[in-house]
């Protein structure tokens, strides 16, 4: 199976232009759009229609982390979680991916990111993520880091 | 009994011419020995039984012994403790030099059956029969053909050259005592003669006397009548009374002679008595029984008046030995009645050596053999004790003999292994006094050489010197010695080990010290380097143990077991640098590494990543390793310290 990609974000907007254009453009984009957006909800399992990305490997990650972290790479990871650690506001949750039973993936999920889903113990989830790099106060970078941005329940 | 026993053991000293000079002391046994330990026996018997010198005594206190006749050179035999108390000195018999040389030439010697030895024998059976017919048989007297007879015997017997001429001896004083008869005999002749004599010159004198008082009475009557013829002098009278002074002083004459003979008869007499029981108690002392017998069975017919009192001095040993305390006067016939029962004692025993022999109780076999022999050296039955038994008997007292001679010179450890080979002839030998007495001496002086390893540990060299010492004398073969006289080696070349010991130290090579250790332990004389020695030993010891603990922990479980001792190890590591830095330490952990290859190289890749700002891998790497060994410290620390980074980190 190909390596799949959901970009979003993209197009230039144009400033005036002739209506008729306009709205024959605006509708062909709607056209293309529905067209790809009912691509994209028949081959996800999520209620929103994630899908996790496939042949990731933690090995991969473990080497080097900061590889996956290329400007707007987004991670879906079909997970079981074995443990929760808050610290602060923040939570660290490791999980265990169906592919690699015996490795954990460590997902920082941020106290600005509010989940609609209680993340618990022994559950699986769908954790949609991003790699990041962070900065510490004292100007430490921290590498490869994977921030999740939304969880549903698998 | 106990005077019988005494009696054997009296005569076996005296007969084995042992003299007041001559006897060696106690346990000595004339082996040149070095000076014992107070508390070590001067000699043990076959059976182990120890003796010493009787510091008791009146002779050990300075005391001059009373030497006077047969009263001075007399042991008395205690037959509780084999022992003889004899001037101040207590022996044991059986390990009397005198006795034991005898006891050895008997061994060696080959049983005397030669034909003179048989024609001696016959001899005195026959001089015995002799003098035996004449008890029995009341009417029987020994007359003067009788005594010539016995007394060519007793000459043909000392023919024989083991006879040493004790039956000419013997002979010659019954000859001399028979001489001293027959003069005393023509002395007493000779008073009857001179008593008739006497009569006679008495009667004349009577006769004269009587007729001078008839011849005066008659002169006497003449002149009261007025006799003109009547003699004014009487020469006849005259004559007659000088003639009577001459019988009587003939007479005096003759009393005297009577009475000088009678004092030369009883003076001869005693004399002869005196010389004769005098050789009977040599014989008797000599052991010569058979001579003892037939010279005091002899003796009654030679000295005829009925008294056969021995004129020993009351207060004498010898005079002791034949009351017996019960103060009856000793007689000749004692004599006889001591030799025979030692003829009969010592015939018992050779029986009952015969009989030990044959069960081989070789011990007891020989303790009475001796006995036999110091007492009965010339009887027949001693005498053709046969070749083979006297070697199984020689095998036997030589093995005691070393026994003794490696006692003196304390070499216990000899003394064990003779003790054991007499325990394999004779399986009754009571060895248990023995090795009692040796391994008590030898734990002694083992004791001195830890005493002394000690001293040397803590430098203390005058200690250590003392207590080697101290091991020497008690055990002087010890071979723990020569570890002792390595050390004191060492003392002297001790500066070289110093220098090369604290060039090791200050290089952290423990192992190599503590290999060496023996080679280094003379530094512990040296009070500083004591200390880091003590240290090294102290550090290495607990390195092995930790590392032995740590490989039993390594085998417990293919997965769990290896990461557990890993991380164990890292920890020791962590904790002391000589653990980080010592070499069997750190082998051991490559070792183990190989074992928990997934979890370690987990462990250095998440710090390796962490190193590299890699949190995000660092902290799936710690994971990874807290999977395989969930209760890693390293991997939950690592998890911890990490996941704080990321969590305080800001996200573009």
């Amino acid at each position: 199976m190909a390596a799949r990609r959901a970009r979003r974000g993209g197009g230039k907007r144009k400033g005036k232009m002739n209506l008729i254009p306009l709205f024959g453009g605006i509708g062909a984009v709607v056209v293309v759009a529905l067209i790809l957006g009912s691509g994209i909800l028949k081959k996800g399992s999520g209620a929103r229609g994630m899908e996790p990305t496939p042949d990731f490997r933690i090995s991969d990650y473990r080497m080097d982390g900061s590889r996956f972290a290329s400007s707007g790479n987004v991670y879906v990871f079909d997970g079981r979680v074995e443990s929760i650690e808050t610290i602060g506001s923040s939570r660290v949750v490791s999980i265990s991916i169906p592919d690699n039973p015996d490795e954990r993936l460590p997902l920082l999920v941020p106290g600005n990111v509010h989940l609609r889903t209680n993340l618990t113990r022994g559950d699986r989830f769908l954790f949609e993520t991003t790699c990041r790099t962070g900065r510490t106060a004292d100007g430490k970078q921290v590498k490869g880091v994977l921030v999740v941005k939304n969880v549903e329940n698998k | 009994m106990k005077r019988k026993k005494s009696a054997i053991l009296v005569l076996s000293l005296a007969a084995a011419g042992v003299s007041v000079a001559q006897m060696p002391a106690a346990g000595g046994g004339g082996t040149a020995a070095p000076a014992p330990s107070p508390a070590m026996p001067t000699s043990v018997d076959a059976s182990g039984s120890s003796v010493k010198p009787a510091t008791d005594d009146p002779a050990h206190r300075g005391e001059t012994p009373n030497p006077q006749l047969l009263g001075m050179e007399m042991p008395l035999m205690d037959p509780s403790t084999d022992t003889v108390k004899y001037n101040g000195g207590v022996f044991d018999v059986g390990n009397n030099a005198a006795v034991r040389a005898r006891f050895e030439k008997f061994l060696q010697q080959v049983p005397d059956n030669t034909a003179e030895s048989k024609r001696y024998r016959a001899l005195f059976k026959e001089m015995l029969q002799l003098t035996r017919k004449s008890g029995r048989d009341r009417h029987y007297s020994i007359g003067g053909e009788t005594l010539i007879k016995i007394g060519k015997l007793l000459y043909e017997a000392s023919d024989y050259p083991a006879d040493a001429q004790q039956s000419g001896t013997l002979a010659t004083t019954i000859v001399s005592a028979l001489d001293v008869q027959r003069e005393a005999l023509k002395r007493e002749h000779s008073n009857e003669k001179l008593e008739g004599e006497m009569k006679d010159l008495l009667r004349q004198a009577d006769s004269w006397q009587n007729y001078n008082v008839a011849r005066k009475t008659s002169i006497s009557a003449k002149s009261a009548n007025g006799g003109k013829d009547a003699p004014k002098i009487d020469p006849g009278g005259d004559m007659n009374a000088l003639r009577i002074a001459q019988y009587l002083k003939d007479v005096a004459k003759k009393e005297a002679t009577q009475a000088a003979n009678l004092t030369t008869n009883e003076t001869a007499r005693l004399a002869a008595k005196v010389n004769y029981q005098s050789v009977l108690l040599t014989m008797l002392f000599s052991r010569r029984f058979d001579h003892a017998c037939v010279g005091a069975r002899v003796y009654r017919f030679i000295f005829r008046e009925g008294d056969t009192k021995l004129l020993l001095k009351e207060d004498s040993k010898a005079n002791e030995l034949f009351t017996g305390g019960m103060g009856l006067p000793p007689t000749v016939n004692a004599i006889d009645s001591m030799a025979s029962n030692m003829r009969r004692e010592v015939d018992q025993s050779i029986q009952s050596v015969y009989g030990m022999l044959a069960r081989n109780k070789l011990a007891e076999a020989t303790q009475h053999l001796i006995e036999a022999v110091a007492v009965g050296e010339y009887m027949q039955s001693v005498a053709t004790f046969p070749t083979d038994a006297r070697q199984r008997i020689a095998r036997y007292w030589t093995l005691r003999k070393r026994a003794l001679t490696a006692l003196n010179a304390r070499d216990y450890a000899t003394v064990e292994e003779v003790a054991a080979k007499m325990k394999e002839m004779d399986v009754d030998f009571d060895d248990s006094m023995l090795l009692s007495y040796t391994t008590g001496k030898k734990r002694q002086s083992d004791l001195a050489i830890r005493n002394a390893s000690k001293a040397l540990r803590a430098g203390n060299e005058e200690d250590f010197n003392k207590y080697i010492t101290e091991a020497g004398i008690i055990w002087p073969r010890n071979p723990n010695l020569d570890k002792g006289t390595e050390m004191l080696a060492k003392i002297d070349e001790g500066d070289p080990i110093k220098d090369e010991f604290r060039r090791l130290y200050e290089g952290k090579e423990y192992r190599r010290i503590a290999r060496e250790r023996e080679h280094f332990k003379i530094v512990a004389m040296d009070p500083d380097l004591s200390k880091k020695y003590e240290e090294v030993i102290e550090l290495v010891m607990r390195m092995d143990g930790m590392l032995s603990q740590i490989k039993e922990v390594a085998k417990q479980d293919n997965s769990i077991g290896p990461c557990m001792a890993y991380e164990k190890l890292v920890e020791w590591q962590k904790s002391d640098e000589k653990f980080a830095n010592d070499s069997e330490m750190t082998l051991t952990l490559r070792e183990i590494e190989s074992n928990a290859h997934d979890f370690v190289q987990a462990l250095r890749d998440g710090e390796a990543c962490e190193s590299h700002g890699e949190y995000g891998s660092a902290l799936a790497c710690f994971y990874k390793a807290q999977c395989k060994y969930p209760q890693s410290t390293i991997a939950k620390d690592g998890i911890k310290r990490v996941m704080n980074v990321i969590v305080k980190a800001s996200y573009e």
